[in-house]
């Protein structure tokens, strides 16, 4: 041991930084977010030195959980906030994929211009996000917008985009999609290009039709990339945030686990720091039953990820 | 079963200036020939091979297949299978979904298909590894299942691309003389390609023998070698290297230093005929020898003695006019001469020459 440890003290000298910024930047917010679930703690309990007030929060048991899990109006309806959470990600992931895919099977065609097209393509991407989303609320604009004037102008109904009804969801998968298809074109674009052109050439000899080529070559090979980024984009749109803050607000038929979690930390009577932790730590349990259903399911494939 | 031809077709590749990568190629084969495609790195080969899969266009002339013009079919309609050189195999299907991906996308029965590979496979010896995917194999089982995957098709031409080249020198041996073989046994037109003139000359009925997308002669592997049709051919079929000299003319014959080479009548008459004072003259190693004290011959100081077991390659320099000139002479393996040594050569036979034009290149002796 003393020997090991006098061979490799270097290596676990190099670590050591990463460890300690892990650990204080997620680790322990992690653990003391699971230990407030366990609590009441609130804008009323917690430790407040202003006033010089002490920390009057208890231990409550699985109380939140409970009162999370059986869907309470006041708890943020939870298994109907899931249900939306679940219809916005899997509908812009869905959305950004086969956008992006299309896209980038066009660009990777041989054409004119194809360096500009592309970068045109990745601009929405390199546009500070806020920037875009407040383009879009304009555009959206029910009186001043340019799609409701044009709707207008065509004698067609004029509806509240970004109200409070469903079609607010709709409207901020549709701002979603136009932010991410951008990534996913250009990681698509790199799987298309990683493809062997004989493998095309060998197909068509062998008499597929285009289509028979999409299906038999290009889609098998893009299996691995596409399982890269699907498995990314459903974590990072289950989380996504800003989006749905910056074009509704607290709309509530726009509301997702993370936008509510962050309601109830931020806003609301009495800032709910214990109702707010449960949901971070049941967003956590779910984004990991869902990795490990995907990756036994890729296993499966006889993917190495 | 059908027969090829090239009817004066042309590839231009656009750029300045443009590249014409098959030049008036004008070629024909027989059904169930094995042509065999040669020439140097970028001399069009693969070009002329992908035309007639329709990979790539023909931007002048025709291609026909069994009589029938393909020149605008896509690869589909042309009832081609090809070999790659890479193999192309798809990464994703197992071997034996890669032989049976044509059947399948023509929608032959499952049961049929699986019957037809099965067999390419024992022909192949392949069947142990009928259910693994291609990166699960050595480069000769992937070259054994492409080879495969063009069988089972039963098209009408094969085409191969330098197929051999991913493989080590022993196996390149054994899988050429079985690919020659299946093709005896199939007998179905193949059009392979090679830069390997050794390939060439052991596996084709005949062999067409390209350079900068020009073809320069087509003809049998004996007929190429015995009589080239211009100095490149020469240099290019023969390993090593035909002796190549540019040497001047005399009222006998070619003189080279200390030994002049008696030529025929036909040969001296056509040489006057276009007014040369000199001609290229080739000489195959293996038509030179070293000669006795008191015979006529070419003074050569060794430079290298290559020994290959049986026979040793002999090279060395020789002054013709002012410049040394390297020549190469076969010699017995067992009495090769030593490095630095001087020795006299001469020609085992004065008919054994090769004249050609010293500026086109074109060969003058009958
Ligand atoms: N897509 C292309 N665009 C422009 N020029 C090309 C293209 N493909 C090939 N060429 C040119 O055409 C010529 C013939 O190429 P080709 O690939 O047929 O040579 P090859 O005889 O197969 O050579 P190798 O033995 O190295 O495979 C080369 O000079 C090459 O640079
Ligand atoms: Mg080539």
């Amino acid at each position: 041991m003393r020997a090991f440890l006098a061979r490799h003290w270097y290596a676990y000298a190099m670590v050591l930084p990463v460890v300690v910024v892990v650990g204080a930047l997620v680790l322990l917010p992690l653990a003391q977010g699971l230990y407030f679930t366990f609590t009441n703690i609130n804008e009323a309990t917690i430790a407040n030195p202003v006033l010089d007030r002490p920390a009057s929060y208890e231990f409550v048991g699985l109380d939140n959980y409970v009162n999370v899990l059986t869907g309470g109006e006041s708890y943020g309806a939870f298994w109907s906030t899931l249900g939306r959470t679940l219809i916005w990600t899997f509908g812009c992931v869905l959305a950004h994929y086969a956008i992006g895919l299309g896209l980038a099977l066009l660009l990777n065609r041989r054409m004119r211009f194809r360096g500009l097209y592309r970068v045109l393509l990745i601009l929405p991407w390199a546009v500070p996000p806020f920037i875009s989303v407040f383009a879009w609320r304009y555009l959206f604009n029910s009186q001043f917008g340019i799609i409701n004037q044009a709707l207008g102008a065509l004698g067609l109904p004029t509806p509240v985009w970004l109200g409070q009804s469903d079609l607010a969801l709709f409207s901020v998968m549709v701002i979603n999609t136009w932010l991410g298809v951008p990534f996913m074109m250009v990681t698509l674009l790199g799987g298309l290009q990683s493809i062997p052109r004989e493998l095309y050439e060998a197909a068509e000899m062998d008499g597929a039709s285009a289509w028979q080529r999409f299906r038999d070559i290009t889609l098998p090979g893009l299996r691995s990339v596409s399982s890269t980024v699907v498995l990314l984009g459903v974590i990072w749109t289950f989380n996504l945030f800003h989006v749905i803050f910056l074009s509704t607000g607290q709309n509530p038929h726009t509301r997702i686990l993370v936008t509510y979690s962050f309601e109830r930390f931020f806003s609301g009577a009495s800032r709910d720091y214990a109702v707010a932790s449960t949901y971070g730590v049941l967003i956590l349990s779910l984004l990991l039953v869902f990795v490990t259903i995907y990756r036994r399911a890729m296993r499966r494939q006889g993917e190495v990820w | 079963m059908a027969e090829v031809a090239y009817v004066n077709a042309s590839r231009v590749f656009p750029g300045t200036p443009p590249v014409r990568a098959v030049d008036n190629l004008e070629l024909s084969v027989a059904d169930g020939e094995f042509l065999v495609l040669v020439g140097p790195s970028g001399s069009g080969k693969s070009t002329a091979l992908r035309m007639l899969a329709g990979l790539e266009d023909v931007d002048e002339g025709a291609i026909t297949i069994g009589g029938k013009d393909v020149t605008n079919t896509p690869p589909k309609g042309r009832d081609i299978a090809m070999v790659f050189q890479s193999y192309a195999l798809y990464p994703h299907m197992t071997v034996a979904e890669n032989m049976g991906f044509a059947l399948k996308l023509r929608g032959v029965p499952k049961a049929q298909i699986r019957e037809k590979v099965a067999e390419a496979a024992r022909m192949l010896d392949l069947t142990k590894y009928l259910d693994r995917k291609p990166k699960a194999l050595s480069g000769g089982q992937r070259q054994r299942v492409a080879m495969g995957r063009a069988i089972v098709r039963e098209p009408s031409v094969f085409l191969m691309d330098e197929p051999l080249s991913n493989l080590d020198a022993k196996l390149r041996v054994e899988t050429r003389a079985n690919i020659a073989a299946l093709q005896q046994r199939l007998g179905t037109t193949t059009i392979y390609v090679t830069h390997d003139q050794v390939e060439a000359m052991t596996m084709g009925h005949r062999v067409a023998v390209l350079k900068d997308g020009v073809l320069q002669q087509c003809a049998s592997p004996r007929e190429l070698y015995d009589r080239p049709a211009n100095a490149f051919v020469a240099s290019f079929i023969g390993s090593p290297a035909m002796n190549l000299k540019t040497v001047p003319l005399t009222a006998e014959g070619a003189r080279l230093d200390g030994l002049v080479v008696p030529l025929s009548r036909a040969a001296l008459d056509g040489a006057a005929a276009e007014g040369l004072s000199e001609v290229t003259f080739g000489v195959r190693p293996e038509s030179l020898r070293l000669a006795s004290a008191d015979e006529d011959g070419m003074e050569m100081t060794v430079e290298l003695v290559e020994e290959l077991g049986a026979d040793a390659y002999v090279y060395g320099s020789v002054r013709i006019g002012e410049h040394p000139e390297r020549f190469i002479v076969r010699v017995d393996g067992r009495t090769p001469p030593a490095f630095g040594q001087q020795v006299k050569v001469t020609l085992r036979d004065a008919d054994e020459v090769h004249l050609f034009h010293p500026e086109t290149g074109l060969r003058l002796s009958a």
